[in-house]
């Protein structure tokens, strides 16, 4: 993940393994945050330029901002992906990030902020330690272009159906659709690992179009109408075991759409 | 005002999923296909608006589309992105969060390249926000109480939700959402645009 080891001689990496090998999970914990700059950055190691902390998280000035006041959130523990981080800290740092976002606006005089994730090499993340950017913005700055294009119905169809079943699973929703190997996978979500093998798998297109009174049972499932508190978001237990989550009849809510 | 946020609450066809407090959607416009957005059903223009548990709500939503990115369109990573004011690009004047699944060799541009800057300049920026950081407030219970801007802004979407039965904000009503001039410079840029 890191990628910039030195050179090892092929007994020097013999060894290395042998030690690694040896290693319990919590000595590689530490083993990765001695190598990690952020960790570093965090327990003082390194100097930076500071402009938030708490006991979850440091923001500090990016030493190779986007913008004048480019800003890092960097969780205090060393998580690699997003979905390692629990749900109540990384809504700690959309926060965090909202009150970032305010200093930047009253202090800059910008006329906007991002707040930027690359989750994945591929999205553009290069630190194995997980961060989020928030960075001042003014129009025409050229820092990102983001131009919008539009997209064909059917695609919004099939990327609504595709999504839409993946979620039901995630939430333990039973979910009659399509792929029978996908649903015994349902389980796998908690696992990194597997999540990362599973998901190189492309769908054919063709696959995920099933017809459209099937795809209404799926996709929309929580009618506010019909229920005065939202849908608690499950905890790791019920997700792995969707017996004990929330039970939702497809075919009641099929029936408000008629 | 219309908002194409608070539009698209009609188009059941594009929901992926709703409750009370957010609804995650397929827009029609977007940066690349696939993209997810996810905001809050109530009308709030910026990112500074939006109350704590809403927030929160959007960003634990906002990884469960991403998992379910990896799976079901064999995306290789994903981008979220807040686009929060006209300057960094927001379009519609309702926050929002966007999921973008991304694959290597897709040819989205997205990274910046770094800004050489003076090392006086990086100082006395440093210094500025480091001043004014002691008075980061997360909690926004305690921010200012100036309401009446807001809630005239929200007013605009209430009517709309009006004659949806059913919609209950409870969880948000009671947020006091900061405000200060620098937002309202920002609500206005955003209420200018057509």
């Amino acid at each position: 993940m890191s990628g910039e080891q030195p050179k090892l001689t092929e007994q020097q990496r013999q060894e290395l393994e042998e030690k690694l090998k040896s290693m319990s999970p919590s000595e590689l914990a530490e083993l990765q945050k001695q190598q990690c700059i952020f960790c570093q950055i965090i327990s003082g190691k390194i100097n930076s330029q500071k402009i938030y902390e708490d006991d979850r998280c440091l923001a500090v000035l990016d030493i190779n901002p986007a913008a004048k006041g480019h800003i890092l959130i960097l969780p205090k523990e060393h998580y690699s992906i997003m979905p390692q981080i629990p749900d109540k800290e990384l809504g700690h740092f959309f926060i965090v990030g909202r009150a970032l976002s305010q200093l930047l606006l009253k202090v800059l005089r910008v006329s906007g902020t991002n707040l930027f994730i690359a989750n994945g090499s591929a999205a553009g993340q290069r630190s194995a330690h997980f961060l989020f950017h928030v960075i001042p913005r003014k129009e025409g700055d050229g820092v990102m272009e983001f131009s919008e294009k539009i997209i064909s119905k059917e695609m919004q169809q099939k990327v609504k159906t595709a999504v839409g079943h993946k979620l039901n699973l995630l939430l333990g929703v039973n979910d009659p659709e399509p792929e029978t190997a996908e649903n015994e996978q349902k389980h796998s979500n908690q696992d990194i690992t597997e999540l990362s093998e599973s998901k190189i798998k492309p769908k054919s297109t063709g696959k995920i179009s099933p017809p459209t009174s099937s795809k209404k049972s799926t996709v929309s499932k929580n009618k506010p109408a019909n229920q005065t508190k939202s849908q608690p978001i499950p905890t790791p237990e019920e997700e792995a075991n969707p017996n004990n989550g929330p039970k939702i009849d497809l075919d009641d809510i099929a029936n408000l759409f008629k | 005002m219309s908002c194409d946020l608070c539009d698209l609450l009609d188009r059941e066809e594009e929901i992926i999923y709703q409750d009370n407090d957010l609804v995650v959607a397929v827009r029609d416009s977007v940066l690349s296909p696939g993209q997810i957005t996810i905001f809050p059903r109530k009308h709030f223009t910026i990112w500074e608006m939006v109350p704590n548990t809403i927030l929160e709500k959007c960003s634990s939503w906002a990884k469960k589309v991403c998992v379910a990115a990896f799976e079901s369109l064999g995306s290789q990573g994903t981008n979220i992105i807040i686009r929060n004011g006209v300057g960094a690009g927001q379009t519609a004047p309702h926050f929002s969060v966007e999921v973008v699944p991304r694959q290597e060799g897709d040819g989205l541009n997205l990274i910046w390249e770094p800004k050489p800057l003076m090392e006086d300049e990086i100082e006395s920026t440093f210094l500025a926000l480091k001043d004014e950081s002691g008075k980061l407030v997360l909690e926004e219970k305690k921010y200012g109480s100036r309401k009446d801007e807001i809630n005239k802004i929200n007013t605009d979407s209430d009517e709309k939700k009006k004659d949806k039965p059913g919609v209950k904000e409870d969880s948000s009503s009671g947020e006091k959402p900061k405000n200060d001039l620098k937002e309202n410079y920002l609500l206005k840029s955003l209420r200018r645009r057509p």
